[in-house]
């Protein structure tokens, strides 16, 4: 039972994972709660896992939370397979139609204006599934607030070099590396060793 | 990790050219699921049909799923050492700081 609705619930974040990795790890963050399939601190933890080792963030963390879930194997390589089953069937579809499908067919008045409202709900899911994670559990002393502010601004750092009409400090090396999430990471984990260890 | 996918297969090894790459990264953000497989199956149908399919998902998805399960079975044992909780107390905020940036960089392309 446990494993069928682990399929099932990796297949609907498949197919509802619109807007890249974020938005595939805020649907997997509500599945994991809504089932009590781990706390949302064994989540988080799950989800740094995911953002340090290489390969695509979603995938990582579909992987990882079929073993957490179930502490099998057969678990992990289940949800990693329902996660990209529908993958499989839209894109299959989309490869038959693509000679015949107009080539400015991302122009259509109606697919923006769906897209727009998709992009919309993304954002609404993402923000949901982040407010969740606000808890004593992850803030645990007003460190945790610093980490998080720095590691927030770093993150934005290009996107206001670039609204403050500054491209190249957005491009620049410094920046880049400050707004890498690995960095992020990897400055945040350092950051925990040294405060709490 | 879409320069990388363009890296690989348009400058390397010249599978699809720079107005497909751009038509296939359109179709694989417009799918559900995660963009860097849908970019792995639009090309291996391009190039060799349902069995291209099974090769480039299948790169697009091991290297994730081995190193994932190496440190989901081995890593759970470490869990409980006080050293690796100090480094997990210092992740935590920053990975709900990048999910909110996640927000921040979607409003801004809604």
């Amino acid at each position: 039972m446990l494993y069928v609705s682990l399929f099932l619930s990796f297949v609907k974040v498949g197919f509802l994972g619109f807007g890249g990795g974020m938005a595939i790890i805020s649907l997997i963050q509500e599945e994991v709660l809504a089932h009590g399939w781990m706390s949302e601190t064994e989540f988080v933890d799950i989800v740094a896992v995911s953002q340090m080792t290489p390969g695509p963030v979603g995938m990582n963390c579909a992987t990882y939370v079929g073993y957490t879930a179930t502490g099998t194997v057969f678990g992990s390589l289940l949800a990693s397979f329902a996660v990209i089953l529908p993958s499989l069937i839209v894109m299959l579809t989309v490869c038959a139609v693509y000679d015949r499908l107009s080539r400015r067919w991302s122009e259509n008045r109606i697919y923006k204006a769906v897209m727009r409202l998709v992009r919309i709900a993304v954002v609404f899911l993402v923000a949901h599934a982040a407010w969740t994670l606000v808890t004593p559990a992850t803030f645990i002393d007003r460190w945790s607030i610093l980490i998080f502010s720095l590691a927030l601004l770093c993150m934005l750092l290009p996107d206001m070099f670039r609204l403050a009409g500054q491209p190249r400090m957005a491009s620049h090396p410094v920046t880049r590396l400050l707004s890498h999430p690995v960095f992020l990471m990897a400055a945040a984990a350092l950051s925990g060793s040294l405060l709490y260890g | 990790m879409l320069p990388l996918i363009q890296r690989e297969v348009v400058d390397r090894q010249h599978w699809i050219d720079e107005q497909e790459f751009l038509n296939m990264i359109a179709l694989a953000q417009a799918a559900p699921g995660l963009i860097a497989v849908n970019s792995a199956i639009f090309i291996g149908h391009r190039l060799a049909g349902w069995r291209g399919v099974v090769a480039t998902v299948l790169g697009a998805v091991l290297p994730s799923v081995v190193v994932i399960l190496l440190i989901a079975v081995f890593f759970t044992r470490f869990k409980q050492m006080p050293a690796v909780e100090a480094v997990f107390k210092g992740l935590r905020p920053a990975v709900v700081a990048l999910i909110a940036a996640a927000v921040v960089k979607m409003l801004k392309n809604v």
